[in-house]
């Protein structure tokens, strides 16, 4: 009976799943192992293009690059879970930052973009500030070593109100009369997320790890797009940009359904990881 | 099986609309494009009557993943705008031949393979030094008297540098576009008509001592000081030109056609402030008729024939429409394009710098970036960010280049 | 104490948020010429022709009602899905539950640019080009992966005695979901409806494929950009034409969420 009304209750999703998600990536594995171009359907190749990313220095690049955003993570769950946790506990003016902060989250790449460019040029605001504090100027889209940096602060800032929206709501489910007891104070603040906040909130948390991870792998290109353009050099170009190029302009899918595969595989590590470290930190 | 479904579709969808013509570009949406391509919609559907032409604009920057995504599935537009040389060039096989019908235009040869032209182009795209007579003046140079050669052009370049106002060029690589024109500026002067040929080629090696001067000269200017500072994080459209605009910035290498050319200037900064000149360049070989250096010239944009649209024929006449006198005629005058079809009348375009620039079209070089391709492009846009950041050498970035070369040939 | 200290870089924060509204208010205000020679002064001389441009040139007003529609259709598909799925892979116990839970976790994580031609062919095969169910359905198979897993974290976060007491009342599972489950999930479907809407109010590449002949707002605000150029005063005034109803969508809504459940029905 129970299984019964499950099937059914899932049914309508895993119907459009299998055929507009999952139907397509058999589809796009089967073309990873082809030489497609342009519209000439191609031949089997086997496993050459995964051999030609090998040693492709444009991929070599992207994949770094994606060990150093990877590696921000954490910064990204719990930048909003730490305001979410502030505004639910009732921080002087919470309401009004609950209702600015997710005002980013709603501008087009394009705005975001526009904005950012002239702030971190050469000569833009940032570096006048620096200034002021006798700090030598910074060509933060342009160098190698800052433009990844200042790519992901931003989308960072793009996007922290959409998880602290799904905080928020997670939020809603921990017992109240267990927080109330608790104030603004330091100690009992700190005491209370650990054994209160984080254990209730746990499977919100693996959902913004698991989701935020797939965003910063998938979602980013608007803003790589107007930024940086995945430069200097490939200092910004994530496998999502990579495979944008290889489409589009280098006009050939199956060498980007080939890239495709490998971040499809390296989201899919990353999620399975992620849930077992969270559930074993749930278990102790 | 899921060809036979395909097929059935579009006999399907050919039956239901058989008199409408689609169209993809990325234009027809522009202010400056519109009344082209309503002349061209109303001359087109009076000579066919019952047939209707739709223009779907897309957004530039996802053009061409969904022409591929719509052509590989066997539904893409009966006719689509491409631009020419590389882009053109990937998807030949997706166009008809379209030779009988590109007789006496020009800038062919970005939309041909051999001899068979697969495009009409539209536009004629060249690349020529704009620069600021006000700065020059302030620099105290003669502002009516613009560099010729590429001493003069250093020379120059150091008495703006010397007065401080303003870098000698406003620079913008952040996509890599400045570096693609320096590459064609010099290009244009310092290699022969075969040099050329064998660059389309991909046999004129990136480490040839001809390639690789031009790309030590991109070295040498950025050491010299020619460029400001953020030359990487500075987009060549529009930061660059924006900045020209604005006066920080005495030269720029900017378009013949659509933007960043004798029109926006003109109108943004005023006509008289404006002056063009040919890019000079060291050890230049090939020389114009008047003894100065080349321009280079290509054809820009053009539109093609989907081979397996449903009405080939009728989309075929359209694209005679497009590329016509009358329609270009609107398209020239509103957005001061040199249009590619010569029966188009330009004496209406009225700008002292236009009427400097058109004499130089003639007996013009070929746009060198324009032949390389899609592959090179990127490599190059990457290998010249790191040039300019000092992160790579000059004999590093030709190794590269020559590697992705080798490979897309 | 730690109250002050903590409003400082709250509110900093909420300053950088803001920012951006004005910024793009600001400059949608001014002409081309007069954003390009100064980007962050003040409009000297506001105009609202930019407004009037956007509206008419890039015909916002016929994309309106395609972007209502599709979106509004496909937030409650998706809110309806995602709670039935949710509630049986939070709640119910059934073989193969897990492994249909990860193979809707994978679907999550398919790169969209992978997917477009198939996905086309398929819109194309079930004779979906060109329709508002079909830009309905995709919007919808696209942002349920996403929507099902956040309903099923939500309700895993449940306490189990509410629906194992319904259960001892004598109600069947559809009357569980329907009368304790459903309601329940409020503040998680009230910040799904938002993130959906969001989505499907912005998205341009799905909505480029499926509705060619007519399009939707953000398609239009797209082809702003030009090939060389944006008119950026141009593009600000239509996004601040667009967000509107997102905006408005959210600063209802968000109280809703903080104050959902807690209130009510988990005490009693």
């Amino acid at each position: 009976m129970e299984s019964r009304t499950a099937w059914a209750f899932l049914a309508p999703s895993l119907v459009l799943i299998a055929l507009f998600r999952i139907a397509p990536l058999i589809w796009g594995a089967q073309l990873s192992l082809t030489d497609a171009r342009g519209i000439t359907p191609g031949d089997y190749v086997g496993l050459a293009n995964y051999r030609e990313l090998a040693s492709d220095p444009a991929f070599q690049d992207s994949m770094s690059n994606t060990i150093l955003l990877i590696a921000t993570l954490p910064v990204w769950v719990c930048f909003p879970l730490l305001l979410a946790i502030l505004i639910h506990q009732g921080v002087p003016g919470g309401r009004f930052y609950r209702a600015t902060y997710f005002l980013p989250a709603i501008l087009s790449s394009v705005i975001v973009g526009s904005i950012f460019n002239t702030l971190l040029r050469r000569d833009g605001a940032v570096n006048a500030l620096l200034k002021l504090a006798g700090i030598a100027p910074v060509d933060w889209l342009g160098s190698s070593s800052t433009a990844l940096i200042s790519l992901i602060v931003v989308q960072l800032w793009a996007t922290f109100g959409m998880s602290l929206l799904i905080f928020l709501a997670g939020l809603s489910t921990v017992p109240q009369d267990m927080i109330e007891a608790a104030t603004l104070d330091g100690a009992k603040l700190r005491h209370m997320i650990w054994h209160i906040i984080i254990p209730t909130l746990r499977p919100i948390i693996e959902f913004v790890a698991v989701v935020t991870t797939i965003g910063i792998l998938t979602s980013m290109f608007g803003l790589i797009y107007v930024l940086t353009a995945g430069g200097p050099g490939t200092s910004t170009t994530l496998p999502e940009f990579l495979i944008w190029l290889e489409l589009g302009k280098l006009n050939r899918p199956g060498y980007a359904a080939a890239i495709s595969m490998v971040l499809f595989a390296l989201m899919a590590g990353l999620a399975w990881a992620q849930i077992r470290i969270m559930q074993r930190n749930a278990d102790v | 099986m899921k060809y036979l479904l395909g097929t059935a579709l579009a006999l399907m969808t050919s039956a239901a609309m058989a008199q409408e013509l689609t169209v993809w570009d990325w234009k027809s949406g522009d202010p400056a494009a519109a009344s082209y391509i309503e002349a061209a919609k109303t001359a087109f559907e009076a000579a066919h009557p019952g047939v209707t032409v739709n223009f779907v604009m897309q957004p530039n920057d996802q053009y061409y993943t969904l022409l591929g995504t719509a052509l590989s599935s066997g539904a893409g537009p009966d006719v689509f705008l491409m631009n020419g040389g590389a882009q053109a060039k990937a998807r030949f096989d997706a166009l008809t031949d379209l030779s009988a019908e590109a007789k006496g235009l020009a800038g062919l040869a970005e939309f041909s393979d051999g001899a068979t032209v697969h495009a009409l182009p539209i536009t004629i795209q060249g690349f020529v030094v704009y620069y600021n007579k006000t700065l020059y003046a302030d620099a105290g140079l003669d502002p009516e008297k613009p560099p010729t050669t590429w001493e003069e052009l250093k020379a120059a370049c150091e008495a703006i540098k010397a007065k401080g106002s303003a870098p000698c060029f406003a620079m913008g690589n952040k996509e890599g576009y400045g570096a693609e024109f320096f590459v064609s500026a010099l290009a244009a002067s310092m290699l022969t008509a075969e040099e050329q040929a064998a660059f389309a080629e991909g046999k004129l090696a990136w480490s040839s001592p001809k390639m690789k001067a031009i790309l030590q000269a991109f070295v040498d200017t950025q050491t010299w000081g020619w460029y400001g500072e953020g030359a990487n994080s500075t987009a060549k459209f529009m930061d660059e030109y924006e900045m020209f605009m604005r006066g920080e910035g005495a030269n720029t290498i900017g378009l013949l056609s659509d933007v960043a050319h004798w029109k926006q200037f003109g109108e943004m900064m005023g006509p008289e402030t404006i002056g063009a000149f040919r890019h000079p360049a060291p050890d230049a070989v090939t020389l114009a008729a008047d003894g100065g250096p080349m321009l280079p010239l290509a054809g820009g944009i053009g539109y093609g024939v989907n081979k397996a649209g449903a009405h080939v024929d009728l989309a075929t006449d359209l694209v005679k429409t497009l590329a016509d006198a009358g329609p270009i005629a609107v398209f020239t005058k509103d957005a001061g394009i040199l249009p590619a079809n010569p029966a188009v009348d330009t004496s209406g375009l009225s700008s002292p710098t236009l009427t400097t620039i058109l004499p130089w079209t003639l007996g013009a070089a070929p746009m060198a970036h324009a032949n390389a391709s899609a592959a090179e492009l990127e490599a190059l846009h990457q290998q010249s960010q790191l040039l300019l950041n000092g992160e790579t050498t000059v004999d590093a970035a030709a190794a590269a280049l020559d590697e992705v070369q080798a490979k897309a040939h | 104490m730690f109250k002050r200290l903590l409003s400082l870089p709250m509110a900093v924060i909420a300053f950088t948020c803001l920012y951006p509204l004005f910024f793009t208010l600001n400059n949608a205000l001014k002409t081309n010429k007069e954003y390009i020679l100064d980007r962050f002064g003040l409009v000297s001389s506001p105009t609202f022709e930019n407004f009037v441009q956007a509206w008419t040139r890039s015909r916002l007003s016929e994309y309106f009602l395609n972007s209502v529609t599709a979106t509004v259709g496909a937030c409650l598909l998706l809110i309806l899905l995602s709670s039935m799925a949710g509630f049986a892979l939070a709640i119910l116990r059934f073989p193969l539950r897990r492994l249909v839970f990860i193979a809707i976790l994978a679907s999550l994580m398919i790169p969209v640019q992978v997917v477009l031609v198939p996905f086309y062919k398929t819109i194309i095969a079930f004779g979906l080009l060109n329709t508002r169910l079909g830009l309905i359905l995709s919007y919808t198979a696209f942002f349920l992966p996403f929507s099902i897993y956040l309903m099923t974290s939500f309700y895993a976060g449940l306490p189990r005695e509410l629906t194992e007491a319904a259960r001892i009342d004598g109600c069947s599972y559809p009357q569980i979901w329907w009368h304790v489950i459903f309601p329940l999930g409020k503040p998680a479907m009230i910040t799904l409806g938002i993130l959906n809407a969001l989505y499907c109010w912005n998205d341009v590449l799905i909505s480029l494929l499926v509705l060619q002949n007519e399009r939707t707002l953000m398609v239009g605000i797209a082809a702003l950009r030009g090939e060389y150029t944006t008119n950026v005063p141009l593009l600000c005034a239509g996004i601040v034409l667009a967000a509107l109803p997102i905006v408005a969508l959210y600063l209802i809504f968000q109280r809703q969420i903080v104050n959902g459940i807690a209130t009510g029905a988990v005490k009693g």
